[in-house]
């Protein structure tokens, strides 16, 4: 556990780290930092603070794959890391791949072996495959050793030698550790140029599973902490978009005094604050219950929550706030992907209601 | 006594007594069966002593975490025990007295709150003053025999049954605002007081108008000192906006429960459930927090306008549901169980007007929380 004094030096030097760098540099500086064994030690602090901090100074870093690294162990030195932080014993081995890999028949080089627990991480080249927009099942789909894959990455991921993609294998769930360069990148622009994201294609690739592998257990508690850390994200891009809005209708005058006095303003701010400290709130939960459903629930009131806000702080900011001279506009992309990222609100509000029709059961209670 | 032993203990207690504390009546039952039941279910808990735990023992309480009487009202209510309104009045008022009243005056009364044995009132809004509660005007004249009361209260829960009101008076001049505000407990059985009970939508009289006709209250029954009225005031309502919804989350839990079981297929929209849940889990999870921001001593305050807005928000939700999902009960059905439905819909529609309304909670955040000044 970080507490005390600590707890605060590290979210200061957090802060400074997300406030003056992104990208690789943040990735270097998070290193520095001691970011990685902080993952380790204290899961919820380290995420909570660092995404929180990361989306609220619009930044980007290969955290995430950290993260879920971390949390389909055994390919990093950590033991699977859980919502609660407790290590338990290692869910798989990622079946072996290290005879050559084809695709579409044809002879390509060899890909990485990744011997387990040998402290093999992202900063050593291994990269993970997001799933594909909006969704948060595997993003591959392994027929008869052949493997297709529809996802997304990271920025880093284009410069990682190995890409581990969660894949469908019959009834199964398996890891497949493949090179990065056997599969089709295409670095996104769209909405949001500088997240960096990359769109993550293969069909036909040829890789040899053991059939006998034991199946991947780690992904439902790898896409619970990827939602809890995408949580913290957009509530922290919230929070600056309420802090933009605020400081604008303080300083804007008209009428003879500021629009923060005129309730309208006033009440589209409460709205936007009330959605943030409700995301927060399950988010808050999620790391106390452990639970996937109060994951999956907070992730999709953060993403809500977040579009709630843009769209509030954007009204109050009008006209500055829909150019590129104001940074407001960088947070509105960036939640816009956000959201999309392991579950969009509305796919994961959609499916917990299906869910809740099919068994008659509300989702279990995080005792008082 | 830790919450954990606490709700074992209780739990059990709860599954033995099962028979004694079910309610005789069918259905949501009158407001006078309901009061009535609230009294028995009250007496048979503090006399095992489960209702004293986590009230100070100079009350009559055990002492402990306040952490256990918020388990206690959502046990009772996560049970259908007791309707979780008027059983929280007592967390809204108890504080207060225990913090303002001169101790011997708390140390009388408050058990007999605890025990059933008494209903207690709370005398704010009034004909002309509603959110603007710092503009009251019933008067509390200083007279050699005590303060001398004369105005009209209204939207005053319970009135008709209490033996006991906490009232806002206005004992300064009338451009006093906020700083002339005292106040007062006053025995409803003082010559010069009329209850008229209210009919209200959702078909109980849950609240009257209440008549002071120069009614004598004792120097010794002033709740803090003179023009400490709105102290008071502040700081009971971080207690309607606390402990009392935290019962009002098991109730609304074990509602959407009950709505999922009774629900016939096709009737729920699953992207509306999904979201009425996940509004419902995210107020509980920050009542949860703020109970143990209590517990932990800490001094509740505007944050609590969150809480409050939260809760409204999901009741809202929660029933709008239910007229989605059980249209024939909410509209046409006269068994007990539409009935109860029905009740609680229309209950619903009120969660964003009592205990300070939906745009008063947004003023206090803008103003307090976000620190955007003054309104005007």
């Amino acid at each position: 556990m970080i507490d005390g004094a600590d707890l605060e030096l590290f979210t200061r030097s957090l802060r400074h780290a997300t406030d003056s760098s992104t990208g690789a540099a943040l990735d270097a500086a998070l290193d520095d930092l001691g970011w990685p064994d902080a993952l380790a030690d204290d899961p919820r602090a380290a995420v909570s603070i660092l995404f929180g901090l990361q989306g609220g100074a619009n930044a980007t870093s290969s955290a995430l794959d950290h993260v879920l690294l971390a949390a389909l162990a055994p390919l990093t030195p950590f033991a699977p890391l859980e919502l609660g932080g407790s290590p338990v014993a290692p869910a798989t081995a990622i079946p072996p791949a290290s005879n050559p890999l084809e695709l579409g028949g044809n002879p390509v080089a060899p890909a990485t072996a990744i011997p387990p627990s040998s402290g093999v991480g992202v900063g050593a080249g291994v990269g993970v495959v997001l799933p594909a927009l909006g969704g948060w099942h595997p993003p591959g789909d392994l027929r008869g050793g052949r493997l297709a894959v529809a996802g997304l990455g990271t920025a880093g991921l284009a410069h990682r030698a190995t890409a581990i993609v969660v894949a469908r294998a019959g009834d199964k769930t398996v890891a497949v550790a493949v090179p990065t360069a056997s599969l089709t990148l295409r670095a996104v622009q769209g909405v949001d140029p500088e997240l960096g994201l990359i769109e993550v294609t293969a069909d036909g690739l040829i890789v040899a599973v053991d059939p006998d592998a034991d199946p991947l257990t780690g992904w439902t508690n790898a896409v619970a902490l990827a939602q809890v850390a995408l949580g913290h994200e957009l509530v922290g891009a919230s929070r600056t978009m309420l802090d933009l809005a605020r400081i604008h209708a303080l300083e804007r005058v008209q009428f003879g005094r500021p629009i923060s006095a005129f309730q309208a303003v006033r009440h589209r701010l409460a709205e936007t604050l009330v959605a943030i400290e409700m995301a927060e709130a399950l988010l808050d939960a999620a790391w106390l219950d452990q639970s996937p459903q109060t994951a999956a629930m907070a992730k999709a009131l953060a993403g809500r929550g977040a579009r709630t806000a843009a769209r509030h702080c954007q009204q109050v900011l009008a006209g500055i706030g829909f150019t590129t001279e104001h940074p407001l506009h960088r947070y509105v992309r960036r939640i816009l992907v956000l959201d999309q990222l392991y579950g969009a609100a509305q796919s994961l509000t959609a499916a917990l209601g299906t869910e809740l029709i099919a068994t008659r059961q509300l989702p279990p209670l995080l005792p008082l | 006594m830790q919450l954990d032993a606490f709700r074992a203990a209780l739990d059990a207690w709860l599954d033995e007594h099962q028979h004694d504390l079910v309610p005789d009546h069918a259905g949501v039952g009158s407001l006078d069966e309901q009061m009535a039941h609230l009294s028995k279910v009250k007496r048979l808990a503090f006399d095992a002593g489960w209702m004293r735990w986590g009230w100070p023992e100079a009350v009559g309480g055990l002492g402990g975490s306040t952490l256990l009487r918020a388990y206690l009202g959502e046990a009772l209510t996560a049970r259908d025990l007791v309707e979780p309104g008027i059983y929280s009045m007592t967390e809204v008022l108890a504080p207060t007295m225990i913090d303002y009243a001169p101790a011997e005056l708390a140390a009388a009364m408050v058990p007999r709150l605890l025990r059933g044995d008494e209903t207690w009132c709370q005398g704010f809004s009034e004909p002309d003053t509603g959110s603007n509660l710092a503009s009251l005007s019933c008067r509390a004249a200083r007279t050699d025999a005590g303060w001398r009361v004369t105005g009209q209260k209204v939207w005053t829960s319970l009135a008709q049954y209490s033996q006991r009101c906490v009232l806002l008076t206005r004992t300064g001049t009338p451009e006093s605002a906020h700083k002339g505000i005292t106040a007062l407990f006053v025995d409803m059985d003082s010559p010069g007081i009329t209850v008229r009970p209210i009919e209200t939508m959702h078909g109980a009289p849950e609240f009257s108008e209440v008549f002071f006709d120069g009614v004598l209250v004792p120097f010794d029954r002033t709740l803090g000192e003179e023009g400490q009225g709105w102290s008071v005031a502040m700081d009971l309502l971080p207690f309607e906006r606390s402990t009392a919804l935290w019962h009002r989350a098991a109730y609304l839990h074990r509602r959407l429960e009950q709505l999922l079981g009774a629900a016939p297929a096709g009737s729920l929209d699953a992207a509306d459930l999904g979201e009425v849940t996940q509004i419902l889990y995210a107020f509980r999870a920050r009542s949860r927090a703020t109970q143990h921001r209590l517990d932990a001593g800490e001094r509740l305050g505007p944050e609590t306008s969150i809480d409050k807005v939260l809760v409204a928000t999901a009741e809202q939700a929660v029933y709008d549901l239910v007229a989605d999902a059980l249209p024939a009960a909410v509209t046409i059905g006269d068994d007990p169980a539409s009935e109860r439905w029905r009740t609680g819909f229309l209950y619903s529609r009120a969660a964003t007007i009592y205990g300070g309304s939906a745009e008063i909670q947004r003023n206090i955040i803008a103003r307090r929380l976000l620190d955007l000044g003054n309104d005007r």
